[in-house]
């Protein structure tokens, strides 16, 4: 009897240890470095840090098994894939490298890190772009015909693929799509019902049409500021947004705006729609699989839609630059941009003449050096409540 | 140590694992969440503004007024129906009954996310229904789809087996002896119904009326899904505080006032089961 109630009362104990100590536990520090670098030899171990959709961990696992076994670098640099599922883990990626930087670790496994346009300007704000290493662009000589730069910590940054939101049309029944926004809105009222843009907030197609709508009425300074001031200049956009919302996709009676992207994505190949915003990745993807129908094609309106960079950067806190770099110059060779395009629909950086894009031939009418780059940071937060008590509720 | 304070102490230790793990992540953070709610985001100062924003701002009064006609209409539905194939399945025997009563309850084992797309395909503006129309020349658009109709018709896939669950195991307990005394001193069938076969049910049918109301209040897939853009289901209100608008204190007050609106059906479930307390006495 004393037996058992000792291990009970343990167990109990033990469960309770086991509970707070979870609480404690040291997370997304990303660990020390596990590889020896204080010897003389070159350090083999690169630790690549990614987050996104599970596409984007597939098109890496890809890569990296690339780098490692095909590159010019295999057997010289062994990167290892550290991804993060977006939105399943409670610290972003953005997070734990402020982290790590404000913590004043050194010397961490954050070699290399694949940061979108939004999550740079996130952690340059946070950290400043004194922490990622200044890039030498000797050590990556494929970079020499990029053209295209972020706007945010220009050279401490390597753009490598770009991606756009664009208005993508069902081409056997629009023939030939609008080419301006004035355009968009005149065939919008022509063919009441026969356009959508998803919910903001539920997926980046919606918030760059919606976005793009209210912007186009300000300064093109607006675009890149979290300026509180600009939110007081957004009536008119809003009332365009009002004005355009009697003509958008109706479904039992009021008019609907979809959550997500795929939302809208389905309502167009479904043919409940004729037009909508989205993502050039996506719909190119998606049709070259076979997902969506073969007549929906892409196009890009004026002003256009936004679009970001997808960069990498090497913190200063990492410990491996030399294999960072070399990573980075391969993500810029012709075989990885290829891969990027035949896998994620991504748009290439370098020249695309020498790859081979068949079926995906739209990508490029895309020119990079014209994209529209967007962050507002904070501000979207109001923007997206304002959109849902004043546009969402006119029914 | 005596021996009933020795048992006390082993019946405390079995306890105690889910009692701590009950107060770690449900107490807890509920107490945090009402203190929060009473919080101005700002500066932290008592305020009854949180509260205030969900009665007073108009979008916001119309989530909660939707939400409740969404959560009524499924549970008077749903029990109806429910009711009626529990009756079925316990008064007739019959093949057709018996296939019945093993394939009603296949919708609680198929996954709500598959459930809830394969009945998109069907009745979207587009969907299977829409196609079988065009071969007979008709243009049909339920316009079910981002609408109140078509989330109370997924919610009732849901919810009809799981009341009829209840509901069935409640006629089973239901003797034979005490119909067939009720048909031997002259009832006739509507006679036993009204007074034997729905006075000895009636519990379970508020019961499950109270579960599915509850299990509704805070849905997400299917309003997500499925809803419409304005009004909203209380479930994707929330996470339009939380997660669009990142105001945590406001999403305290909402999370309290969905927690008051199941705890008027808890109420009632208590109520029911105490009555019964009472009369078994």
């Amino acid at each position: 009897m004393k037996r058992r109630l000792f291990a009970m009362l343990l167990s109990a104990v033990m469960l309770t240890a086991l509970l707070t100590g979870c609480g404690g536990k040291d997370s997304g520090s990303g660990g020390s470095s596990s590889g020896d670098s204080g010897s003389g030899e070159p350090k083999k171990a690169v630790s690549l840090w990614a987050t996104g959709s599970d596409n984007v961990r597939e098109i890496f696992e890809a890569l990296v098994s690339d780098f490692n076994t095909n590159s010019e670098y295999a057997g010289q640099y062994e990167v290892t894939l550290q991804f993060m599922l977006s939105g399943t883990g409670a610290q972003t990626l953005a997070d734990m490298l402020s982290a790590a930087s404000k913590a004043g670790q050194t010397n961490t496994d954050y070699d290399i890190v694949d940061l979108s346009g939004d999550d740079l300007s996130k952690l340059v704000s946070l950290i400043g772009q004194e922490q990622f290493v200044k890039l030498d662009s000797a050590k990556i000589p494929n970079a020499a015909s990029v053209e295209a730069k972020s706007s945010i910590a220009d050279g401490y940054c390597q753009p490598y693929r770009g991606t756009t939101v664009i208005l993508a049309y069902d081409s056997a029944k629009v023939p030939t799509p609008p080419a301006t926004m004035d355009e968009l809105v005149e065939w919008m009222k022509n063919n009441p019902g026969r356009f959508a843009y998803n919910t903001p907030g539920t997926g980046g197609a919606g918030d760059s049409f919606a976005r793009s709508s209210v912007y186009n009425f300000l300064p093109e300074e607006a675009f890149t500021s979290d300026d509180e001031k600009w939110t007081g200049e957004w009536d008119e956009g809003f009332n365009f947004l009002k004005e355009i919302h009697p003509y958008m996709y109706a479904s039992g009676g009021s008019i609907v705006y979809p959550n997500k992207n795929q939302g809208t994505l389905d309502l167009l190949n479904q043919g409940e729609i004729d037009m909508c915003p989205n993502w050039a990745d996506m719909v190119l993807s998606q049709r070259a699989s076979g997902e969506i129908k073969d007549s929906i094609k892409i196009t890009q309106i004026e002003p256009a839609l936004t679009g970001s960079l997808q960069s990498l950067v090497i913190p200063t806190f990492g410990s491996n630059t030399e294999g960072a770099y070399a990573f980075m110059n391969y993500m810029l060779s012709p075989a990885a941009q290829e891969l990027m395009v035949k896998q994620m629909a991504a748009i290439p950086l370098i020249d695309a003449s020498t790859m081979d894009m068949t079926g995906y031939e739209d990508l490029q009418g895309l020119d990079v050096s014209n994209f529209r780059l967007q962050s507002i940071g904070g501000l979207s937060t109001s923007f997206n409540e304002r959109w849902d008590n004043e546009i969402a509720t006119i029914g | 140590m005596s021996k009933s304070l020795k048992r006390n102490l082993v019946a405390y230790g079995l306890v105690l694992p889910a009692f701590l793990v009950v107060m770690l992540t449900v107490a807890y953070p509920i107490v945090l969440a009402v203190i929060q709610s009473f919080q101005d985001s700002k500066t932290g100062a008592f305020t009854l503004d949180n509260y205030a924003y969900f009665f007073t701002e108009p979008a916001q009064l119309k989530n909660i007024l939707y939400t409740l006609y969404v959560c009524l209409m499924t549970v008077a539905i749903a029990i109806v129906v429910a009711y009626l194939l529990a009756l079925y399945l316990r008064f007739v025997r019959s093949r057709i009954a018996k296939t019945i009563g093993t394939l009603y309850l296949v919708p609680r084992f198929v996954p709500a996310m598959c459930a809830v797309y394969a009945m998109i395909t069907i009745i979207r503006d587009s969907g299977l229904i829409n196609r079988i129309g065009l071969i007979f020349g008709h243009d049909v658009k339920l316009g079910l789809m981002y609408h109140a109709s078509g989330m109370i018709m997924m919610n009732l896939w849901f919810n009809i087996p799981f009341a009829a669950l209840m509901i069935t195991a409640g006629l089973g307990a239901i003797p034979d002896s005490i119909i067939e005394g009720a048909r031997d001193v002259g009832a006739g069938k509507f006679k036993v119904f009204t007074s034997m076969i729905l006075p000895l049910s009636i519990k379970d049918v508020v019961v499950a009326g109270t579960f599915v109301f509850m299990s509704n209040v805070g849905s997400f897939t299917t309003p997500y899904l499925m809803g419409g853009s304005a009004p909203k289901m209380l479930g994707i209100a929330l996470f339009d505080q939380f997660n669009k608008y990142l105001a945590y204190n406001r999403s305290a007050a909402l999370s309290v006032i969905m927690f008051l609106i199941c705890s008027v059906s808890a109420g009632v479930y208590i109520y029911t089961n105490l009555k019964e307390n009472e009369w078994e006495k």
